[in-house]
């Protein structure tokens, strides 16, 4: 696959999902202002940065893993059945194509996760870059592991769409508690981990969804 | 004769080849057994009794859709085993018109080229020619023939284009074998 066609299906689906790209991005922005970042006074400092994690986090995670999966899913057959036969058409493999189209909520999640956490900068609850970080490695992989979604029906859709919950459920998981009450290694474990996991989950999903490309028949 | 020059391949005898080529979907079965061979440059008309049917049959024979059970071979390839050959070999014309507002004319043709990897400049100027050739058909159905021509396939699939412009769009293919899936009482 040239880097020219590559372009050419994230340009096309991210133009016409323009609009969902917007109200996406916008939504986020009010969630992450809105959202309540105030932590009960506690002594314990591990206790503390336990309770920071989980209320800083839970926002992005949660609501922009949702954007995530809304993008994907909208990536499915028949929204933009012109696009879909152009690329079905073409001379491309399975992986090729899963990971021109995996690109389109790839790139939608992520700025929808940056203006999240820019706007909780902005609202002063200044949450370290390494929470967008976490944040966005949640999304990216509950968004792949939800496109599988977009070539199943029934039973295996609802799967798949279950897995992509699970996904932000083990991500947030563990990025609040992979590493609680450790004083040696700082959050260090904790990013890793969830890094790590995240990493691992998108790469099967996005193989998975290359092969379920390859196999898929569009009657 | 020199055994280390290579024998000059012969082309294909046929472009499509179908034989006993059906789909069955969820115990029905779409499209029956089906014999078929086009030679290249050849135009074929298939009459179908249903669109279900039509649209299946072009799709198969675009590789598409695989068939569930008998052979189709586009080229030399087999679109279970070498999709990705066929699709340089065929093109494909939906049956649905180019939805305009999304997407316009110029960009559609970019996009296209870009998939095929044929070079926008002469994709442009490709485009241009063909759709002077298809004058009079609505855009949105003369861009998606036009985009599928651009890459100079082999075989052109067109699933139930309009009748009365049929004519022109086989002159517009004059390079390409067609085969046009019909519905019957359209042809």
């Amino acid at each position: 696959m040239t880097a020219r066609a590559l372009r050419a299906i994230v340009g096309a689906r991210l133009r016409v999902e323009r609009r969902s790209l917007a109200f996406a991005c916008a939504s986020a922005a009010i969630v992450g202002f809105v959202q309540p970042h105030g932590v009960a006074a506690i002594t314990d400092p591990l206790t503390s940065d336990v309770a920071t994690r989980s209320v800083w986090l839970a926002g992005p995670m949660f609501f922009c893993s949702t954007i995530g999966i809304a993008i994907a899913l909208s990536q499915g057959p028949g929204r933009h059945a012109f696009l879909d036969t152009s690329e079905r058409s073409a001379p491309l493999f399975g992986r090729e194509l899963a990971r021109a189209k995996a690109l389109t909520p790839v790139l939608s999640a992520t700025l929808a996760t940056f203006v999240y956490w820019a706007a909780q900068y902005l609202s002063g609850f200044a949450a370290p870059p390494t929470f967008f970080i976490l944040a966005l490695a949640c999304v990216i992989a509950s968004s792949l592991v939800a496109l599988n979604a977009t070539v199943r029906t029934g039973l295996a859709r609802l799967m798949a769409l279950g897995l992509a919950a699970a996904t932000i459920a083990v991500a947030y998981i563990l990025a609040v508690y992979a590493d609680a009450y450790s004083t040696k290694s700082g959050d260090a474990v904790g990013v890793a981990t969830e890094l790590i996991v995240c990493g691992i989950i998108a790469f099967v999903a996005l193989r998975q969804y290359g092969e379920s490309l390859a196999r898929y028949d569009p009657l | 004769m020199d055994s280390s020059t290579p024998a000059a391949k012969a082309p294909p005898m046929h472009i499509l080849r179908m034989r006993d080529a059906e789909y069955v979907r969820a115990g029905e079965a779409i499209v029956s057994p089906t014999n078929l061979d086009l030679a290249p440059g050849e135009r074929m008309t298939r009459l179908c009794t249903s669109s279900r049917e039509a649209e299946a049959l072009a799709m198969m024979a675009a590789a598409l859709a695989r068939a569930t059970a008998g052979s189709v071979t586009i080229g030399e390839y087999d679109p279970r085993v070498q999709p990705v050959h066929c699709k340089r070999i065929a093109a494909f014309v939906p049956h649905d018109p180019l939805p305009l507002t999304q997407i316009d004319a110029a960009r559609y043709i970019a996009y296209r080229a870009a998939l095929w990897d044929v070079d926008p400049s002469l994709a442009r100027r490709r485009a241009r020619e063909l759709h002077q050739q298809l004058d009079g058909l609505h855009e949105a159905f003369a861009y998606p023939i036009v985009a599928a021509l651009v890459p100079s396939p082999q075989l052109l699939v067109l699933d139930r284009p309009q009748a009365a412009f049929i004519p022109q769009i086989i002159g517009a293919a004059a390079e390409c074998a067609v085969l046009i899936v019909q519905t019957e009482g359209r042809a």
